[in-house]
């Protein structure tokens, strides 16, 4: 392997052309795109300054779209997109965390029977049911812990802490810090 | 001074503040990608301890690991600017993190951190034979206790009495160990 291609140092303009790199951007690892799908422009916008971490994954369906505020810090996001994600400025993400947009199988026992033999080897997939996507807003200065897991349409409103391993499944408020599985509202010297 | 590692992929060497005892194993120079440690031993490791793929020291000027004999690493994330201890005998499962800081980031010469500063207290202290399940998080102020055993996703940062079980999200001891 051309280390290059995991310490930020590989040319940015390999990247496909419907991703917008703000000024100042680092990029530790090509293989973060390597699941990127999206057919949108933008599918993927970057602000100024953003900084993404090697364990970084950019698994974005063809109708998917992510947009990145100014200066966030992004060390171990799994995007998992096939709607829409959008992060604010000067949010942090931290180690070993997934945010999706959809659970990308279907809930009802038939149809998840019709999805896994369209998704099973040598299956047809142009014949899965169709996804439920809702789109998830992280606003801007959240902090989201390690290990935390951010699912389909929810919103965590400015400045608000989500705790390390904590599963959000519901909006949280400005300000407010979450913490547990599933994610309830807690305060800031339990949850830091 | 630590060799290149003779089965490395990285072209980058081991720092020289780095000691592996006799026999153990550290999958690649690559686990001190974000490495800031400038401590006279960033990391110590006694004899026949394995540290796998996907294990980092992302460790801050001040960060220190040592580790005893006969552990596994199976692919653990250390991002501490303090002192980490772990014992001998002990089991750190896949994705298992730890660090000071609820979101941690790495550090960055030259940059400001969200993670703070040095410390006296260590940061982490695991006792002899613990053992810690997948994704699994130790946050400052974990003091795991010899023989305990912290489940699969479970957030510690207090004091685990020797011999417990600790599990769940919030974490509560679920098992404590026979008088």
């Amino acid at each position: 392997m051309d280390s290059k291609e995991i310490t930020g140092e590989w040319d940015y303009s390999s990247l496909p052309a419907n991703v917008l790199l703000g000024p100042g951007c680092f990029i530790e690892r090509k293989e973060s795109f390597r699941r990127f799908r999206s057919t949108r422009d933008p599918g993927l916008r970057l602000g100024a300054n953003v900084i993404v971490h090697t364990w970084a994954e950019f698994s974005v369906e063809p109708e998917g779209q992510i947009t990145i505020g100014d200066d966030s810090v992004l060390v171990g996001p799994v995007f998992m997109c096939a709607e829409r994600i959008s992060l604010g400025r000067r949010v942090v993400i931290s180690y070993q965390v997934t945010i999706a947009d959809s659970d990308f199988h279907p809930l009802d026992r038939a149809a998840r029977r019709r999805d896994a033999i369209a998704n099973a080897h040598g299956g047809d997939a142009r014949l899965r049911p169709p996804l439920e996507t809702r789109p998830v807003v992280i606003e801007d200065d959240v902090w989201i812990g390690i290990g935390a897991i951010v699912l389909k349409g929810v919103r965590v409103g400015r400045g608000a802490r989500i705790a390390a391993g904590a599963v959000v499944t519901r909006d949280v408020p400005e300000g407010a810090w979450v913490a547990g599985n599933p994610a309830r509202a807690t305060d800031a010297e339990t949850a830091s | 001074m630590t060799p290149i590692l003779s089965h490395d992929w990285f072209d980058r060497p081991v720092p020289d503040n780095v000691r592996i005892g006799a026999g153990s194993w550290l999958h690649s120079a690559y686990a001190f990608l974000h490495n800031c440690s400038e401590r006279p031993c960033a990391l110590s490791v006694g004899r026949n301890t394995g540290i796998y793929q996907g294990s980092f020291f992302e460790l801050g000027p001040q960060g220190e690991v040592r580790i005893g004999d006969y552990c596994t690493l199976v692919g653990v994330i250390i991002a501490c600017n303090g002192p980490v201890l772990i014992g001998s005998y002990v089991f750190l499962a896949h994705e298992v993190v730890i660090a000071d800081h609820f979101a941690a980031v790495p550090w960055r010469r030259g940059a400001d951190s969200i993670c703070p500063g040095p410390q006296a207290e260590p940061s982490v202290v695991l006792g002899d034979d613990v053992w810690v399940g997948a994704r699994a998080t130790l946050l400052k102020g974990a003091r795991v206790g010899s023989g305990a055993i912290v489940g699969a996703g479970t957030v510690v940062d207090f004091e685990v009495p020797p011999g417990a079980v600790v599990a769940g999200n919030p974490a509560r001891i679920v098992r404590r160990a026979h008088a």
